[in-house]
């Protein structure tokens, strides 16, 4: 759990932060995809639930050379996850097959130590019972089961799309992996087979879901040896799987913290990179 | 039968050869405490019927006020697995005049603190699977483990004083149940001072493991961080502060000598001795904090800090003002003697601990770590108040009770020159 | 009895192995699991057949293309249709669409407003019998107001009341009628269209093209077509300039983003216009002589003085489109309403002078689309109603009509204040509103007759404005309606019926049939089934058409208003539209710092906050004409100097719990004033006093 292996498929994001308009349809679609409940008042942002929050960034410049990026967070699915390894019950967890961070509802206790231990404050508590108006439950997808209130909860980059697309090639008789280079198994799920809700909403395309680990995907290209790419945190050791994307390099150097006489830092694979 | 009329109505209860004060004073007591108990459980129905969304935590402080109390407590009810295994395994012999408070305190904490954690997991009907789904990697598992455990330990440790109740004792078959357990005492006192290691441990390794929030985070030995060891000593140097605090206070409300002067000054020394060596690692652990861990995650010292409620006034608090201050005065026997200075620098002891478990449970929430993220306050509503003073009622009365009935302090007769028929 | 030791710890023993042998401590244990997983009053999954369906969004006014998924017969997603030339992604609105089918604020089933002034339930047929007896007591004089200007229920309005023998049906002001009052002027009979497609530059002035200008949700799957992800190395294909007063959702991803005071798009355009003219750029337009002569005179210096744009910036723009192979200057308002007809001849002027009319990636002129039922008024001629003058006169008392139905409209929040449209509604003495939400307007109405949404019913979408090409679709109804709801156009058929007027349909249906197969020329059924008709037919451009010099230097005369500060509102469809509110699942989405509780807050710069003596976070008051709005103010570098930027969309006072008493409506401070020679009404331009509170 708390190594960090280098599993054959790890899904993961590149976030084009020069196409993203913060316009919020990412995270209408999360919620309606994962049914969570709405709120009337959601000004308190320290009591809302979203897995998946569009952050302003600002280059602090003022008017006019004032510029401004939107950045959406979900969960960055670590490699390294600070959160799993501190969960006393097993709740979370990170998944052999594709390297997603489970959540596990029925089992979370609810202590809030992976929220302490999450420093992308990915990671969100049921403080109440979720109400729908009356009636709007009829909404409420099939797919991602509603939690009651005292568990913790966040992103699963839909975990439930995944199962169904593999499942969809087990009705078919077909294997869920095939061979790759080296020695190597991807998934033999096609690239666009299984996408996130967040990406698939987004009419701008910021956001490129894929396997990290193969080559032929899109995220495969865009992460690796991509002078304009960098992850939230590198320095901490999480070894996300969501990396960013920008032309700024002032962007760039908010992703992690630096003292002043350091330079912006290119991500940097923790694992040894097989390819 | 021969009723003395002006002796308490629950005069045969007493412990053999001690005075107490009237059964309607004591009921008068009883109902301020109460009140307290009252309103924490009004706050604790609210809790468990709405869910934790009465309180003032939030995705940011997803601990607060209770697990500051919690960490608080647990270091500060130390005291009793200390004394323990310097009285029964060391074998210093004068601190049994002390052990028995200090056991309650112990039980009172411990048990304070499971309360709170019932309401502080969301799902407290879930508290069990710590045991059944128990991830061995985790930090809080082991807290868990030993809590529970030791916590049984202190109910075994507190029960042969219970069975030692005057009315109780003269029962043949408790009488042997409390013996057969004094004479097992120093295993049970073993195992405690095993088990309150680890968990003290493994709840400042709670904090070192975060290595998602450097303000926390803490390089360490094999796989526990520096903060488990800081804990242990940290507990060991306030817990006898503490337990001689308590006594004291008691002493003031009851107006009696309960535990002779010196007792506590030896107390006091081995608090003070134990706070040396806590402050001598504590400060070769913040300046590995400032100048190796910050830099490698590109903050500086500053960063750390924040404002007022967040300022560097704590951390000097924490060390100077709380720390090396009552170390000197606590390691000075001159200091010692004077009891106004000797109480202060237990109080400053203890103080300065609590202070370590606050930042360290609250600091490190509210530091932002991602650098477009902000600083966020946090500040405990009624209902976390309530709850914390429910212990504190709770505590209150157990002590209340068990000073009243139960042989707890074995020097009361002897320094309130009462006729001892045995000591 | 002796208990010793042994004794003692094998009987503790004992007793604890014993019951942990028995079935019960486990038994319970497993049953607590269980029971915490599945209280009976959290909502279980309930699964179904997995259907989708391909729609068109009548609530978002991108109109944008969207899958809707199904479960059993219950809608449960809104998902991108990428394949339809109005899809490829959602908006914040659309994604949101199948939660509002259950919103709070929808009407549940007719009402009538009682004597005592209280809402009471009636049924449908009692509201048809007092409808059909009110339409026929007002006669031609009954008004009517559409706010759906792109679906054929304006046109069964329209029939209606002619039928009835009355003129009064406006459309709720929008681009496209300002587009359509422009193109009329120019004298070009078709409607304005723009190829973003197969543009390389594209330069946006006041246009809000990725969050409120056009087809937005098309506009954004283009540009992310045509914009490579950065790694360094590409080069970007396709670039995008814009020039507005707040660094909105286009600002942020434009390079430049080119700040200048609102409602400056003429003067700005005008300038692009004189650099190019300077650089030889002809038009053949038949006054082309007089733009010139206009147009040189907004030299760079001058625009920069009048806009406050950065005149280094804006020829570096320039230079670009010019180096572009095609490329598209769109001008529009900078929050999707109420700029008027000159900016977008302005801003036809300059692409003329890009030479990219009818070309790949320029502005294409589409065919007007007719009326299908005879007598009805065409969507160019509906077009040419202007609402905010007629609610004038209704107000000031002598013209005002004694029937108004609003269809899917809320002007009384939607106009401008100075439009005294409350006024306006106390002399008309009976009101009819057809709505699915009971909105401010429909709280204001005598009859209120719910309406499905767009996904439980069959409805049409014609051409949207901003679209390149002609496109029809028609959106089949995915959902049974979860209120007790009639579609306006059935309603208004049988209504028609019940007073013996010809339509010239039997029903809406038939009407949709009509244009599809008549004048779209495309099978019905794979309409229905979400395919847009595409037509790639363009008019000529006519030989004798007007740059109107004369209007625009009339408008470009209007002094705006002096006031201390100029106000900047803008647009967020997270927010909902005037008829929405802010859906239930977008109060999410809301930052931070654009609403706290219930205040919202106002945008202001570092320098222009320190000019009103202001701070950051600071209560304030802006004032207009006498109205004044309550607000916070937040200092945001991205704001335009001396200028207030306010976000549309608060301060409802009707709806549900999710909009209502949120933050002030902007629309309120805005005052309405004739445009120059174009009959249209405008409030582009308004000076705001920012006070602290």
């Amino acid at each position: 759990m708390s190594a960090n292996k280098d599993f054959n498929v790890r899904w993961g994001m590149a976030i084009d932060l020069d196409k993203c308009t913060g316009c919020g349809a990412c995270m209408v679609a999360c919620q309606a995809e994962n049914n969570l409940a709405p709120v009337a008042d959601a000004s308190n942002k320290l009591r809302v639930m979203n897995w998946l929050v569009v952050f302003e960034l600002s280059n602090k410049k003022p008017f006019p050379d004032h510029e401004l990026v939107y950045l959406p967070r979900p969960c960055q699915q670590c490699g390294e996850q600070p959160c799993a390894t501190v969960c006393p019950v097993i709740a979370t967890e990170r998944n052999e097959d594709g390297g997603i961070v489970s959540q596990i509802y029925p089992r979370c206790i609810g202590c809030r130590y992976c929220m302490a231990a999450c420093p992308y404050h990915a990671r969100y508590f049921n403080w109440f019972d979720p109400i729908w108006p009356k009636g709007m439950e009829k909404a409420l997808t099939p797919d991602v089961s509603v939690r009651p209130r005292g568990v913790v909860e966040k992103c699963s980059f839909c975990h439930h799309r995944y199962m169904a697309a593999k499942d969809k090639i087990r009705v078919g008789g077909g294997s869920v992996y095939v061979p790759g280079e080296k020695g190597r198994k991807h998934s033999a799920i096609p690239e666009d087979g299984y996408v996130t809700s967040c990406a698939e909403a987004c009419p701008n395309g910021a956001i490129v879901f894929g396997d990290l680990n193969n080559p032929a995907h899109k995220v495969y290209r865009l992460t690796r040896g991509n002078a304009h790419a960098f992850r939230l945190l590198e320095r901490l050791g999480t070894d996300t799987a969501v990396y960013y994307l920008s032309s700024r390099e002032w962007v760039r150097r908010l992703g992690d913290n630096y003292l002043q006489d350091e330079e912006t830092q290119k991500p940097k694979r923790i694992l040894p990179n097989k390819h | 039968m021969n009723v003395n009329y002006n002796l308490p109505l629950d005069a045969e209860l007493f412990p053999e050869g001690c005075e107490r004060c009237s059964f309607s004073q004591f009921l008068l007591w009883l109902a301020v405490v109460g009140l307290v108990l009252l309103w924490g459980l009004y706050a604790a129905f609210l809790v468990l019927s709405t869910g934790l969304g009465v309180t003032a935590l939030d995705d940011y402080f997803g601990f607060g006020l209770w697990i500051t109390f919690d960490l608080a407590v647990i270091a500060l009810g130390a005291g009793a697995f200390f004394t323990g295994l310097l009285r029964y395994i060391l074998n210093i012999d004068p601190l049994k005049n002390i052990i028995n408070l200090a056991v309650i305190i112990g039980f009172i904490c411990y048990s304070g603190a499971m309360l709170i954690l019932v309401l502080d997991i969301g799902q407290p009907l879930r508290a069990w699977f710590g045991y059944w789904h128990a991830n061995v990697h985790s930090m809080l598992t082991e807290v868990i483990f030993c809590i529970t455990c030791y916590c049984i330990v202190l109910i075994i440790e507190y029960v042969p004083l219970i069975l030692e109740q005057k009315q109780l004792n003269k029962n043949p078959l408790l009488h042997h149940i409390a013996h057969n357990l004094h004479v097992t005492m120093p295993l049970f006192a073993g195992i405690g001072a095993f088990l309150s290691t680890f968990h003290q441990g493994s709840l400042g390794g709670m904090y070192g493991v975060l290595f998602g929030r450097p303000y926390a985070f803490r390089d360490g030995f094999f796989i526990w961080p520096w903060t488990f060891f800081l804990f242990v000593l940290s507990a060991v140097a306030s817990g006898p502060a503490f337990t001689v605090l308590i006594a004291t206070l008691m002493e003031k409300m009851t107006g009696k000598k309960l535990v002779s002067y010196e007792i506590k000054s030896l107390m006091g020394k081995i608090a003070g001795t134990m706070l040396l060596v806590y402050l001598v690692f504590k400060f070769l652990d913040t300046g590995a904090w400032i100048w190796s861990i910050a830099p490698r995650s590109g903050l500086d010292f500053d960063s750390f800090f924040h404002g007022w409620i967040y300022g560097k006034w704590l951390l000097f608090s924490e060390l100077i003002l709380c720390g090396l201050l009552p170390c000197f005065m606590l390691l000075s026997s001159s200091m010692r003697s004077n009891p106004a200075l000797f109480y202060l620098a237990a109080l400053l002891d203890c103080t300065g601990i609590v202070i370590n478990r606050y930042v360290l449970t609250v600091q490190t929430l509210a530091a932002p770590v991602m650098p477009f993220d902000r600083w966020v306050t946090y500040s405990p509503n009624w209902v976390e108040w309530a709850a914390s003073a429910f212990v504190l009622a709770y505590g209150a009365l157990l002590l209340s009770l068990s000073y009243r009935y139960l042989p707890v302090f074995p020097q009361e007769i002897r320094l309130n020159g009462g006729q001892a028929k045995k000591l | 009895m002796v208990l010793d030791r042994r004794g003692f710890v094998k009987c503790i023993a004992g007793a604890s192995a014993g019951i942990m042998a028995t079935p019960l401590p486990w038994k319970l244990l497993d049953d607590v699991s269980i029971w915490t997983q599945s209280w009976p009053w959290i909502p279980a999954n309930v699964r179904g057949e997995n259907f989708v369906v391909r729609v068109v969004s009548k609530t978002c006014p991108s109109s944008a293309a969207v899958k809707v998924r199904l479960v059993g017969n219950r809608p449960v997603r809104v998902l991108p249709d990428d394949d339809h030339p109005l899809g490829g992604g959602v908006s914040a609105l659309a994604a949101a669409e199948v939660h509002m089918l259950h919103s709070p604020a929808r009407v549940k089933r007719p009402l009538l407003r009682g004597p005592d002034g209280a809402f009471m339930d009636i049924s449908w047929s009692k509201a048809a019998e007092i409808f059909a007896g009110k339409l026929k007591e007002a006669g031609g004089k009954s008004a009517f107001i559409c706010g759906d200007e792109t679906g054929s229920i304006a046109e069964v309005i329209s029939a209606l009341a002619k039928g009835l023998g009355s003129e009064d049906v406006c459309l709720m002001p929008s681009e496209g009628q300002c587009a359509a009052k422009a193109a009329e002027l120019m004298r070009i009979p078709g409607q304005i269209g723009y190829d973003l497609e197969h543009s390389d530059y594209v330069f946006a002035i006041g246009a809000n093209i990725f969050e409120s200008w056009g087809t937005v949700v098309r506009n954004r799957r283009i540009f992310r077509a045509a914009t490579p992800h950065p790694d360094g190395k590409t080069r970007l294909k396709a670039r995008f300039a814009y020039a507005g007063p707040v660094q909105n959702n286009s600002a942020v991803l434009a390079r430049p983003w080119l700040p200048v005071y609102p409602g400056m798009q003429t003067a700005l355009a005008l300038g692009v216009a004189n650099i190019l003219i300077a650089g030889g750029r002809t038009a053949d337009a038949l006054d082309f002589g007089a733009f010139k002569e206009l147009a040189l005179r907004y030299t760079p210096k001058k625009v920069a003085q009048i806009t406050g744009v950065d005149p280094k910036g804006l020829e570096s723009v320039v230079n670009a489109l010019l180096a572009a192979e095609a490329p598209l200057v769109i001008v529009g308002s900078e929050f999707g309403q109420g700029a008027g007809a000159a900016p977008v001849m302005a801003g036809f002027a300059v692409n003329a002078l890009l030479g990219n009319i009818n070309r790949p990636g320029g502005i294409s002129l589409l065919p007007w689309d007719e009326a299908v039922l005879g007598g009805a008024s065409s969507r160019s001629r509906l077009y040419a109603n202007d609402l905010a003058a007629r609610v004038g006169d209704w107000a000031a008392g002598g013209n005002a009509p004694s029937l108004l139905v609003v269809h899917e409209a809320n002007p009384l929040y939607a106009l401008p204040g100075a439009i005294p449209a409350k006024q306006a509604f106390k002399n008309i003495p009976f009101k009819v509103a057809f709505s699915s939400f009971l909105d401010e307007t429909a709280e204001a109405c005598n009859l209120v007759l719910p309406v499905p949404m767009g996904l439980e019913r069959l409805d049409d979408v014609r051409t949207p404005y901003g679209s390149g090409q002609s496109i029809y679709c028609v959106s089949a109804p995915v959902a049974q309606p979860s209120e007790d709801v009639r579609p306006a156009a059935d309603f208004l058929f049988s209504a028609a019926k019940e007073l013996d007027l010809k339509m010239g349909a039997a029903s809406y249906e038939d009407l949709l049939k009509s244009r599809a197969e008549g004048v779209v020329k495309t099978d019905f059924a794979a309409l229905l089934a979400g395919t847009g008709a595409v037509s790639h037919e363009k008019i000529k451009v006519p030989e004798g058409y007007s740059l109107c010099p004369a209007v625009l230097e009339k408008n470009l005369m209007q002094a705006s208003a002096e006031t201390s500060f100029r106000l900047a509102p803008f647009v967020k469809l997270n927010l909902g539209t005037a008829n929405t509110g802010i859906p239930p699942y977008n109060t999410k989405t809301l930052r931070a710092s654009e609403l706290e509780g219930k205040d919202m807050f106002v945008m202001m710069n570092a320098a222009t906050t320190a000019k009103a003596g202001l701070a950051e976070g600071d209560a304030v008051t802006l004032e207009a004409g006498g109205r004044r709005l309550p607000a916070r103010l937040r200092v945001f570098e991205g704001v335009m100097s001396d200028t207030v930027a306010v976000c549309l969309g608060y301060g409802h006072t009707a709806l549900d719990a999710f909009s209502q008493n949120k933050g002030a409506n902007v629309m309120e401070l805005l005052s309405a004033v004739p445009e120059p020679a174009t009959g249209l009404t405008v409030w582009s331009q308004a000076g705001v006093a920012v006070a602290k509170a």
